[in-house]
C-alpha cells in the first residue's frame, strides 16, 4: 500500500497531529514554567519581605483617589488649561500662578492647590511641573 | 600443503570479497577522510568509517568474528545499540556538558525547537506514503530530529533491523549540517532578517540552572513518559553539572562516559553497515527520506521564527529557527556562521544554543510520543 491510502490505513493522520501537538504543549509547557522560575525564586528568597511587598501591592492596587469638582473649580481649572498651554512642557509653578494672577483668575492660589491636589499637575524630579491631560479629561470632562 | 594454501586462500578477505564490501569499504574512507581533513564531526565520522573499514572485511560464518554472529566480540558490543543502552548513556554526557542559561534566560526561544520537530513527523507521513511499515516510518522520521543517539534508540525499540542505515544516514546529516542548512536558511530569510541583532540575555542565577533538570524531567516525562529513558538521563547528567558538589560525576559524565560510548556506539554502528546488509533499497529510501526530514525540520523552524516575529515586540534574528534541529552545538555554530557573513558583529551564537538544545528536549519528546503510540 502506497501513498494518501497507507498513511490513512497506518492512522498516520492522527499520529503526526498528536505527536506534533504533545511535543509543543510539553514544550509550551515547560518554556511557560522556566519564564516563572525566577520570579518564584526572588519570591522565595525575599520571602521575610513579603509583608513590606504585600502592603506595595495593596497599595498599587487601590483604585485612585479622583477628586470632584465643582462647576466653578471646572471652570477655573479650564482657565488654568489655557495658560498651561501657552507654556512649555515642563513649567515653573510659581510662572503659572503669575501669569493667572495677571489675567485675573478668581483666587488662583487655591485653585492652583486644588489642581496640585487632585493630580492633573503634576511635579516632576527637576523641579518643574507638568499638566496631565488624562487627569484633566477625567476630573473635568 | 598445496590444499592447506588453498583452504587458506579460500577463507582470504580478497577470496570473499563482494563488490558491496568495496563499496562500503570506500564510504568508510570517504567518513575518515571527512572526520580528518574536513573536520565534520570528527568523533563521530572516524569511528564510524572505521567501523565500516572493521564490519566489511569479509570473513567466513561460523568463526565469530562478523558482528551479527551471536558469539563474536562485535556482537556483544552491537548489544549496547540494539538494546538501546549507549544513548541514554551520551545523553548523560550531553546533560553534563551543556549551560541551559540561555535557554532559562530566554524560554521563548524554546518554541523553535518545538517547531524544528515538524520534520519528525511530516516526514513519518512521507515514509507510510512511500509504503514503509509504521514502525520503520517512525524510525526514519526521527532521522529529522538530527539527534544519532535518539534516532539509534528509537530504531532499536521499533525496528532493530534499520539500525545500520539509520544511524549512519543520522550522524551523515549532523555531519553535513554545515553543508545541508546554509542554503535553506538563506532561501527562507530575507537580508534584513538576517541582520537582526537579538538583545543580551539575563543573567540567570545558580539556583535556577539546578532547578531546571527537576522541573523539565517532571514536566516532560509526565507528559510523554516513554521518553523516560533520554530525557531522564540528560536532565540527570545536567543536575550533576549544576549541583557542583557532584562535580566528580559530572566530570566522569562529559569525559570517560561519553567519550567510552561515542568510541563503542561509533564503532559497532559503523560495524554494522556490511555491504549486504546496508546496501538495499530501503537504505537508498531512508537516506533520501532522512535528507528530506533533515531539510523539512530546518526549513519548520526558520518559518516559526518568522511566524513568532509577527506578534514579538522585539524581534528575534530567525536564523534561530535553523537551530531547532537538535545537532549540539553544531546548527548554532551554523546559524552563527550565517549571521556573521552578513554582519561580522552579530554574534548569535550563544542566542541559537537555545532552540538547540530545547531541539534536544523535543526530538527526545516526539521519540517517546512515536514509541509510545507505535509499540
Amino acid at each position: 500500500m502506497y501513498g494518501l491510502q497507507a498513511i490513512s490505513a497506518h492512522n498516520g493522520w492522527a499520529i503526526s497531529v498528536v505527536g506534533i501537538t504533545i511535543v509543543f504543549t510539553g514544550l509550551v509547557l515547560l518554556s511557560l514554567s522556566i519564564a516563572q522560575l525566577h520570579k518564584i525564586l526572588d519570591l522565595w528568597e525575599n520571602r521575610h519581605n513579603l509583608g513590606s511587598l504585600k502592603e506595595r501591592l495593596l497599595k498599587k492596587n487601590q483604585p485612585e483617589k479622583i477628586l470632584s469638582f465643582t462647576e466653578q473649580q471646572k471652570e477655573s481649572a479650564k482657565q488654568f488649561k489655557l495658560l498651561a498651554r501657552t507654556m512649555d512642557d515642563s513649567f515653573a509653578l510659581p510662572k503659572l500662578l503669575r501669569l493667572a494672577e495677571v489675567s485675573g483668575l478668581n483666587a488662583p492660589h487655591s485653585s492652583l492647590a486644588l489642581l496640585l491636589e487632585s493630580g492633573i499637575i503634576k511635579s516632576e524630579e527637576s523641579g518643574f511641573f507638568t499638566w496631565d491631560r488624562e487627569m484633566f479629561m477625567k476630573i473635568v470632562q | 600443503m598445496e590444499t592447506l594454501f588453498i583452504d587458506f586462500f579460500q577463507n582470504t578477505g580478497i577470496f570473499l570479497c563482494d563488490y558491496r564490501n568495496i563499496i562500503m569499504i570506500i564510504v568508510g574512507s570517504i567518513f575518515i577522510y571527512l572526520g580528518i581533513a574536513k573536520h565534520y564531526e570528527p568523533l563521530l565520522l572516524v569511528p564510524i568509517g572505521f567501523g565500516m573499514l572493521v564490519g566489511n572485511i569479509p570473513v567466513f560464518e561460523g568463526l565469530g568474528l562478523g558482528i551479527y554472529e551471536n558469539n563474536s566480540v562485535l556482537h556483544y558490543l552491537y548489544y549496547g545499540v540494539t538494546q538501546g543502552i549507549y544513548p541514554p548513556l551520551i545523553f548523560l554526557g550531553i546533560g553534563a556538558m551543556t549551560d541551559f542559561s540561555t535557554l532559562l534566560a530566554r524560554p521563548v526561544l524554546m518554541l523553535l525547537g518545538a517547531a524544528a520537530q515538524a520534520g519528525i513527523f511530516i516526514t513519518f507521513l512521507g515514509a507510510l506514503a512511500l509504503g514503509f511499515a509504521p514502525n520503520e516510518a517512525a524510525s526514519i522520521g526521527i532521522i529529522g530530529g538530527a539527534d544519532g543517539p535518539t534516532a539509534i534508540f528509537l530504531t532499536a525499540k521499533l525496528a532493530p533491523t534499520l539500525i545500520g542505515p539509520i544511524a549512519v544516514a543520522a550522524y551523515s546529516y549532523m555531519a553535513l549540517v554545515p553543508v545541508i542548512q546554509p542554503p535553506i536558511m538563506r532561501l527562507l530569510t530575507t537580508r534584513k532578517e538576517r541582520l537582526i541583532r537579538m538583545e543580551e540575555p539575563r543573567e540567570v542565577s545558580k539556583r535556577e540552572k539546578m532547578l531546571f533538570p527537576i522541573i523539565a524531567f517532571l514536566l516532560c516525562c509526565f507528559l510523554a513518559p516513554a521518553a523516560l529513558p533520554l530525557l531522564g538521563f540528560l536532565c540527570f547528567g545536567n543536575l550533576l553539572k549544576e549541583a557542583v558538589v557532584t562535580e566528580r560525576l559530572a566530570v566522569a559524565a562529559r569525559n570517560a562516559i561519553i567519550d567510552t560510548v561515542t568510541i563503542l556506539l561509533g564503532l559497532t554502528v559503523g560495524a554494522s553497515t556490511q555491504g549486504n546488509v546496508f546496501l538495499t533499497s530501503s537504505s537508498v529510501g531512508i537516506f533520501f527520506l532522512g535528507a528530506i526530514s533533515f531539510c523539512i525540520a530546518t526549513a519548520a523552524g526558520l518559518i516559526f521564527a518568522k511566524i513568532m516575529n509577527l506578534f514579538l515586540k522585539t524581534k528575534i534574528n530567525p536564523l534561530l529557527g535553523a537551530a531547532g534541529v537538535s545537532a549540539v552545538p553544531d546548527s548554532a555554530r551554523v546559524v552563527q556562521m550565517v549571521g556573521q557573513r552578513e554582519d561580522p558583529t552579530n554574534f548569535l551564537l550563544m542566542h541559537a544554543m537555545a532552540p538547540n538544545i530545547s531541539g534536544v528536549i523535543g526530538s527526545a519528546l516526539g521519540a517517546g510520543v512515536l514509541w509510545s503510540f507505535i509499540r
